[in-house]
């Protein structure tokens, strides 16, 4: 009869778009989950071996804390000039006969670090640059909703500034302080290992200017250079190691006390 | 120039300890604020709405229209905030384009598009539709307009076409639910999921986030709906208003176990982060934290709505203190919420100092912009009510 | 099919189509290509004006002067280090010549004394006690520390 075929179309309309909608929304459910399962798989921007993968060690019994190195990153990249915007910068670590640890950066210590602690209360101090660490597995990359910010594939973490929107979750995510919002073109700036400079086989200008050569900066795939052969004679640490972030700045004398 | 800098030379004279220099100023002020409360606010209302309708609560039927269009205008308005605080908002369109499938701040477009058309808008225009096409017949000017453009033609009013409309709204608001959670849970995951912040940090942020929305949604749903029947001059359903008194209460009650589990774990575990969030609470967040999140927004709306369920007084009694209540209520999460935001980056990611929140009244960042941002729902709600009142409506689902 | 279930199941379908062609249409060229980010942006990044030349540039003109920093201390020390090119568009030396006063608060930010750089190469001094008050460079050529004029 009439209706019954109708009915029976009714009824086959809804299963079918039922199915239809449920295996959709299946789907869409599956899929993110295929995404971070995927996560160990997922080829890295970096696996190409042909290109350098670039990398800098610091070595704390090296540094004077004369902060050249943050004056020279800012001139060479246009970093504002006032103390709220860094790409790197000195600590001065005072620790005292108390136990006490005093920190310091005054200015991200360009003009020098200057000792505030009377020198019979001091029982041990150091100094120790700090800069973005170029994660492998950059915490900030990750966060970034829009696609902004990236790993080159020779490992470089960089910004591109006509992207961004400015929205600093970025600025949040970084673990080692590293990012800020440049007030000038309003988009999230950081360290880029100066990418213009190493690109030309220059080195970064913190390297260029470092007194001490407290900061040796190179290839990590290649074993003749000098960055790997001070990887191989000192026992290098990362800072914060326990958020595995496979950080690309290794450090020499860090003292526990560094934070 | 000089004064864009003002206030962070301002900062860094009053500088706690040792912070990363970076890390002075604030990223994310009262628009980031806001942004959670608000979709917080409509997910607790839809929750409340779903109640009615796919739990059988019947006896919320008073309230079910008005939760549903009191979501709809905070939905309305969600995106604003975030939007203005954003540096470069007309790249935001990149969200939709290009998102970092890794990040949890991308999904936010595909999920407020999502709930607001897939989900809210076609709930209510479901349960709408049939009322539209009478209050068409019979309206005049703009209203009758607006009734026959949102019929989308289809003008059936017989029992079929109601049965029918009935089925779909409740299958809408059953995927609506997971949906909703979905809505306020991602903002909790992308605080929760910043391993850089101890504060934020939790596996808990969601779930904490998702509950304290609820609340919200069910408190001001609560005041609203007792705003309105003041306003019209009719008498409150008080076995609605209990009812959902009571629904405050018990959700209240997990919210409070577990930011109270959360607290403690930390007290307990006094991991290397401790030492710091120690000082945060009971110093800068000791008043937002301690007095207005815990003792206003939770411990007495639990004191007075739980003596309410042992022992009942009177009517009026127990309208002034639901009204209060619920004032507490929404007071006590916005402030959440701000302990979270601003919390999170009062303290240096070197653990060791702390910066300090400027507050402004002025501008994108400032207090008559969260104030804006706060009353454009309420006068959209108020529209929304004068253009579809739901007591005016003639069917009800079942 | 229901009239409803038909038009909405349209919208539905109208809308996904024009936004995916949207899509298309506002990514960017290059985007996807290396990663999830545009792929001219490495090129960008690439780009931009450096400021400091290295050594070897100065050398070219300034010889004289760097093999005499060369025979002494301040060989480990390269020329930018203390003389940091101005910024301006270009950083020729004629046209704004990064000079340098060799105070003792310029000097002093390698050399003034400080318990936390007391092991390293820098000799360190305390300036209230040597020469307070006068400029290092008095009594020091800067590029060659050691040779006193005194």
């Amino acid at each position: 009869m009439g209706t019954d075929r109708i009915k029976n179309n009714r009824r086959k309309f809804f299963k079918t778009s039922a199915a239809l909608i449920g295996g959709t929304i299946a789907y869409s459910l599956i899929k993110p989950l295929e995404v971070i399962s995927q996560v160990e798989d997922k080829p890295k921007t970096t696996d190409n071996k042909e290109l350098p993968l670039w990398g800098m060690a610091v070595d704390i019994e090296s540094c004077v804390g004369c902060g050249k190195c943050a004056e020279a990153c800012k001139i060479e990249n246009n970093v504002p000039e006032e103390p709220f915007y860094f790409r790197t910068w000195v600590e001065q670590y005072t620790v005292k006969n108390d136990g006490e640890v005093k920190i310091e950066s005054p200015n991200g210590g360009i003009g020098g670090l200057k000792q505030s602690v009377p020198d019979e209360d001091i029982f041990k101090s150091f100094m120790v640059p700090k800069l973005c660490n170029h994660c492998s597995e950059a915490p900030c990359v990750q966060a970034c909703p829009v696609g902004a910010t990236y790993i080159s594939p020779d490992g470089v973490v960089l910004v591109d500034d006509s992207y961004c929107i400015g929205c600093s979750y970025c600025i949040n995510a970084c673990p080692y302080g590293a990012r800020f919002m440049n007030p000038i073109t309003e988009v999230a700036d950081k360290c880029t290992f100066c990418y213009h400079r190493i690109s030309e086989g220059l080195v970064p200008a913190c390297v260029e200017v470092c007194p001490t050569d407290a900061r040796i900066f190179g290839n990590l795939r290649d074993k003749k250079s000098d960055l790997v052969k001070f990887l191989q004679k000192n026992p290098t640490q990362v800072l914060k190691p326990h958020l595995n972030t496979h950080s690309r700045v290794f450090y020499n004398g860090l003292s526990s006390e560094v934070r | 120039m000089q004064d864009q800098y003002q206030h962070l030379y301002q900062a860094l004279s009053q500088v706690e300890g040792y912070i990363y220099p970076n890390d002075i100023d604030l990223h994310w002020g009262l628009m980031i604020v806001l942004y959670p409360y608000i979709t917080g606010l409509v997910a607790g209302a839809f929750i409340l709405a779903s109640l009615e309708r796919v739990f059988d609560v019947k006896v919320l039927k008073p309230t079910y229209g008005l939760a549903l269009l009191t979501a709809l205008a905070f939905l309305l308005v969600a995106t604003l905030p975030l939007v203005s605080h954003l540096e470069h908002p007309f790249r935001s369109y990149e969200i939709f384009m290009t998102p970092n499938p890794t990040s949890a701040m991308a999904i936010f477009g595909f999920i407020y598009l999502w709930y607001l058309m897939a989900v809210l808008l076609l709930e209510i225009w479901f349960d709408y539709r049939r009322d539209f096409v009478i209050w068409s017949k019979t309206s005049t000017g703009f209203k009758k307009l607006f009734y026959k453009v949102i019929t989308l033609g289809i003008n059936d009013t017989d029992e079929k076409s109601a049965k029918l409309d009935n089925k779909l709204g409740y299958f809408i608001t059953v995927l609506g639910i997971p949906s909703a959670f979905l809505l306020h849970g991602y903002v909790g995951f992308i605080f929760g999921s910043i391993k850089a912040n101890p504060w934020w940090s939790t596996v808990l942020m969601p779930v904490i986030f998702l509950f304290s929305a609820m609340v919200s949604g069910i408190a001001l749903v609560m005041v609203i709906y007792m705003v309105v029947c003041w306003v019209r001059k009719v008498r409150i359903d008080m076995p609605a208003l209990d009812t959902i008194a009571k629904y405050l209460f018990y959700i209240l009650i997990i919210d409070f176990t577990l930011e109270s589990l959360d607290q403690f774990h930390r007290i307990y575990e006094a991991e290397e982060s401790f030492d710091i969030i120690k000082v945060l609470v009971s110093g800068k967040l000791n008043i937002t934290l301690l007095l207005m999140q815990v003792m206003l927004g939770t411990v007495i709306p639990l004191f007075v709505i739980g003596l309410f369920q042992i022992y009942k007084p009177a009517e009026k009694i127990r309208k002034t203190a639901y009204f209060i209540v619920g004032i507490f209520v929404l007071i006590g999460i916005f402030f959440m919420r701000w302990n979270v935001v601003i919390g999170g980056q009062l303290f240096s990611k070197s653990l060791s100092g702390f910066t300090s929140f400027k507050a402004v009244y002025y501008g994108m960042e400032g207090y008559l912009m969260a104030a804006l941002w706060l009353i454009l729902p309420l006068g959209i709600l108020a529209f929304l009510l004068w253009l579809m009142p739901p007591w005016k409506k003639l069917s009800y689902h079942d | 099919m229901p009239k409803i279930i038909f038009r909405l199941f349209l919208s539905f379908v109208l809308f996904v189509s024009i936004f995916v062609l949207i899509q298309r249409f506002l990514t960017p060229d290059s985007f996807g290509k290396y990663g999830h980010y545009r792929a001219y942006s490495i090129d960008d990044n690439k780009a931009r004006v450096s400021y400091y030349k290295g050594e070897e540039k100065c050398a070219s003109c300034h010889e004289d002067i760097f093999d005499l920093k060369d025979s002494d201390l301040h060989s480990e020390v390269k020329c930018e280090s203390c003389h940091a090119p101005k910024i301006d568009a270009n950083t020729d030396c004629e046209v704004m010549p990064p000079i340098v006063e060799g105070t003792i608060d310029f000097c002093g930010t390698c050399h003034a004394i400080n318990l936390g750089r007391l092991k390293k190469g820098a000799p360190q001094l305390n300036f209230k006690e040597h020469k307070e008050g006068q400029n290092c460079i008095e009594c020091h050529n800067a590029h060659a520390p050691w040779e006193l004029t005194e």
